[in-house]
């Protein structure tokens, strides 16, 4: 099988949340000489940025399917990340540490991620992670109820550029221990440049506005959105 | 003047009113109308009946709520945390299902009216009966069979084990939560609640695919409802969207009245139910937060024009955030009384 053929059928098993079927096709495809990492970024990650195109624009996309999806795509990247041949390394000089090989695939950076303070829904958060996962982006998960010191803390001493902060409610969203206070601690320690914060969770997607008033840097409304604005917001850091 | 309960008459059954009905759900804001933690004034069935009534007469507005917040689901199944916060409703802190096995275990009571989380709801809604009985429409609010797994052990969980199995163990969650709704219904109407939500974000195609809620959402939305009746009921879907599965919920349920999402296209949810139900028109009360007065206007006016024509049409808000200026409650509310109303102060 070439690659837009596999792209095609992988992209099928993802939308028909057939997870054996995605990770037997990714199996296979290394076996006939596919890299982990084309299937990685040259499959794994196309095919699901065409879900969330379709989500919100048919009706025939939806939360779980969303949610399914993402977990198939995080569990197939894992697996091939397993297999690649080179330890993935980041790009960019925002991870200091981390050794560079030249020729491996490129984690784009790392993220810590958390739900904001008073709020105890997971499920946004963990369809965020899985995506980012399967779109080699590192992260960090902080657990629900974070308190905003800890965003500051776990960023600074994970070295990750980016904050992300989930949060369903509108009083987690906008409350004075969220992200207000996160870029408070921020500019307080002199770490603005240096660290992003991104927020999302059901609110935002009722009003996308809510995100300047907290003093966001960005906001995403589904977890394949995420990692382009955090990718983004990766390269907007100063080392 | 017309009362609340004489509008929603005249709407449900399309004969002429005064203006259309307008059902604004505050719920934490109750706290601060009695100056009070809402810890403290969740604890007691007195106040929210007393601050839902202030609050009616204050804006006008149509409805009255016995919700004290959605959590309570929980606590008459056994949970015993819910987390409070200071300005934003009360979140179930401890789940109950905490593994599979759990699910064996959980217990329905077996007369919900009798039970100690349900004592304080009751005094609310005695009180409420005894001051606005029949004048405005009491609400209650219901978790649908499929939903209530979520506040037990968290969406996360829920959509695992209703999506990836084992179905034995999902099924008999359902069966178990079916129950309790039944009995929460009973309950509720038997304490004189006019307004029943049905609430079930599983009963929408943003949530979960159009072949799994007619396999799976459809038939426990059906039996629910079975057992219980239609009157009183609205189907509601936690502000998701309904008008794709609205043909095939009133033919199969017959439930009378549908709250949209604010979404929904209203024109065409009207269009659908084509005068067989009543429609709810939904702001989307978030942005009440920050829209200024010509936007809030502006959006309660295009809302009314798409719904009103025809009649059979209610205006109304979702669960408002706290952050919602008062100022801003007033401006929706009077521009739909105003909207909402011909020159004459007649509607057909
Ligand atoms: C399902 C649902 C329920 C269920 C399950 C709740 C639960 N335990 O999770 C039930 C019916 C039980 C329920 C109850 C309540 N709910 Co509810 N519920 C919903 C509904 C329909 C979907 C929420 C959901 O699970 N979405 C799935 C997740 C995955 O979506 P998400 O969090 O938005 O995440 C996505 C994106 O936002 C983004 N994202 C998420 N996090 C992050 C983070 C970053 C960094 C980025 C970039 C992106 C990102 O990616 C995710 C994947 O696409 C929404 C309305 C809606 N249509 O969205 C209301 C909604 C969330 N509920 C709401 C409320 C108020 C409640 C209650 C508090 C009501 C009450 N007064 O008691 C209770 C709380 C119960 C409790 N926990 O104790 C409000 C919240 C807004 C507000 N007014 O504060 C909403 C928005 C409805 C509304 N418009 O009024 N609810």
């Amino acid at each position: 099988m070439n690659l837009p053929q596999l792209i095609t059928v992988f992209s099928e098993a993802l939308f028909d949340t057939d997870r054996e079927r995605a990770l037997r096709l990714a199996r296979e495809a290394v076996n006939e000489g596919i890299t982990p990492e084309e299937v990685v970024f040259d499959v794994v990650i196309p095919a699901l940025e065409q879900q969330t195109t379709a989500l919100g624009e048919t009706l025939e996309l939806n939360l779980a399917q969303h949610f399914l999806t993402s977990q198939i795509a995080a569990a197939v990247t894992e697996e091939m990340v397993s297999r690649f041949q080179r330890a993935p390394a980041f790009i960019g000089q925002g991870v200091a540490g981390i050794p560079r090989f030249p020729r491996a695939p490129a984690l784009t950076g790392r993220v810590v991620i958390g739900s904001a303070q008073g709020d105890l829904h997971t499920l946004g958060k963990r369809i965020v992670l899985s995506c980012l996962r399967a779109q080699m982006i590192e992260c960090s998960d902080l657990g629900v109820n974070v308190p905003p010191e800890r965003f500051v803390t776990e960023a600074v001493s994970q070295q990750a550029p980016v904050i992300a902060i989930s949060a369903m409610m509108v009083h987690t969203a906008l409350g004075e221990n969220g992200c207000l206070k996160v870029r408070q601690l921020l500019k307080e320690q002199g770490l603005e440049g240096r660290i992003k914060i991104i927020v999302g969770g059901a609110p935002f997607r009722f009003d996308p506005q809510l995100c300047q008033r907290i003093q966001a840097d960005a906001w995403a409304e589904d977890g394949i959105k995420a990692g382009k604005v955090i990718t983004k917001l990766f390269q907007e850091v100063r080392p | 003047m017309m009362t609340g309960m004489q509008r929603l008459a005249a709407a449900i059954n399309g004969t002429e009113s005064d203006r259309i009905p307008v059902f604004c759900n505050l719920l934490d804001q109750g706290a601060g109308a009695l100056g009070m933690p809402l810890e403290e004034y969740y604890s007691r069935g007195e106040c929210v009946a007393e601050a839902q009534l202030r609050m009616r007469d204050k804006y006008g507005h149509d409805n009255v709520w016995s919700l004290f917040y959605v959590g309570k689901e929980a606590e008459l199944l056994g949970c015993r945390k819910i987390l409070f916060a200071s300005d934003g409703p009360p979140n179930v802190e401890e789940w109950v299902i905490k593994s599979l096995d759990d699910v064996q275990r959980l217990q329905v009571p077996s007369d919900v009216s009798s039970h100690p989380a349900f004592e304080e709801g009751l005094k609310c809604l005695r009180l409420l009966r005894q001051e606005v009985g029949g004048k405005y429409p009491i609400c209650a609010y219901l978790t649908a069979s499929m939903a209530l797994p979520a506040l037990l052990m968290g969406m996360e969980k829920w959509m695992e084990l209703l999506f990836l199995g084992p179905a034995g163990v999902r099924d008999e969650l359902l069966a178990r939560c079916h129950e309790f709704f039944v009995k929460e219904l009973l309950a509720y109407r038997n304490a004189g609640a006019d307004v029943l939500v049905y609430s079930n974000p599983f009963g929408s195609t943003d949530i979960v695919p159009r072949k799994f809620f007619l396999e799976h959402s459809l038939p426990w939305i059906e039996k629910d409802v079975r057992a219980v009746g239609t009157p009183g009921l609205v189907y509601y879907c936690g502000m998701s969207r309904m008008n794709p599965v609205l043909a095939t919920v009133l033919e199969r349920t017959g439930i009378g009245v549908y709250y949209l999402g604010p979404f929904d296209d209203v024109r065409e949810g009207k269009e659908i139910l084509a005068g067989r139900a009543l429609t709810c028109g939904v702001i989307n009360d978030i942005r009440l937060i920050d829209w200024s007065r010509e936007e809030i206007r502006r959006e309660v006016k295009r809302i009314i024009e798409a719904g009103r024509p025809g009649g059979r049409f209610l205006f109304g808000t979702g669960v408002m955030p706290c952050g919602i200026p008062e100022a801003n409650i007033r401006t929706m509310l009077e521009a739909a009384y105003e909207f909402g109303s011909d020159e004459n102060g007649r509607i057909r």
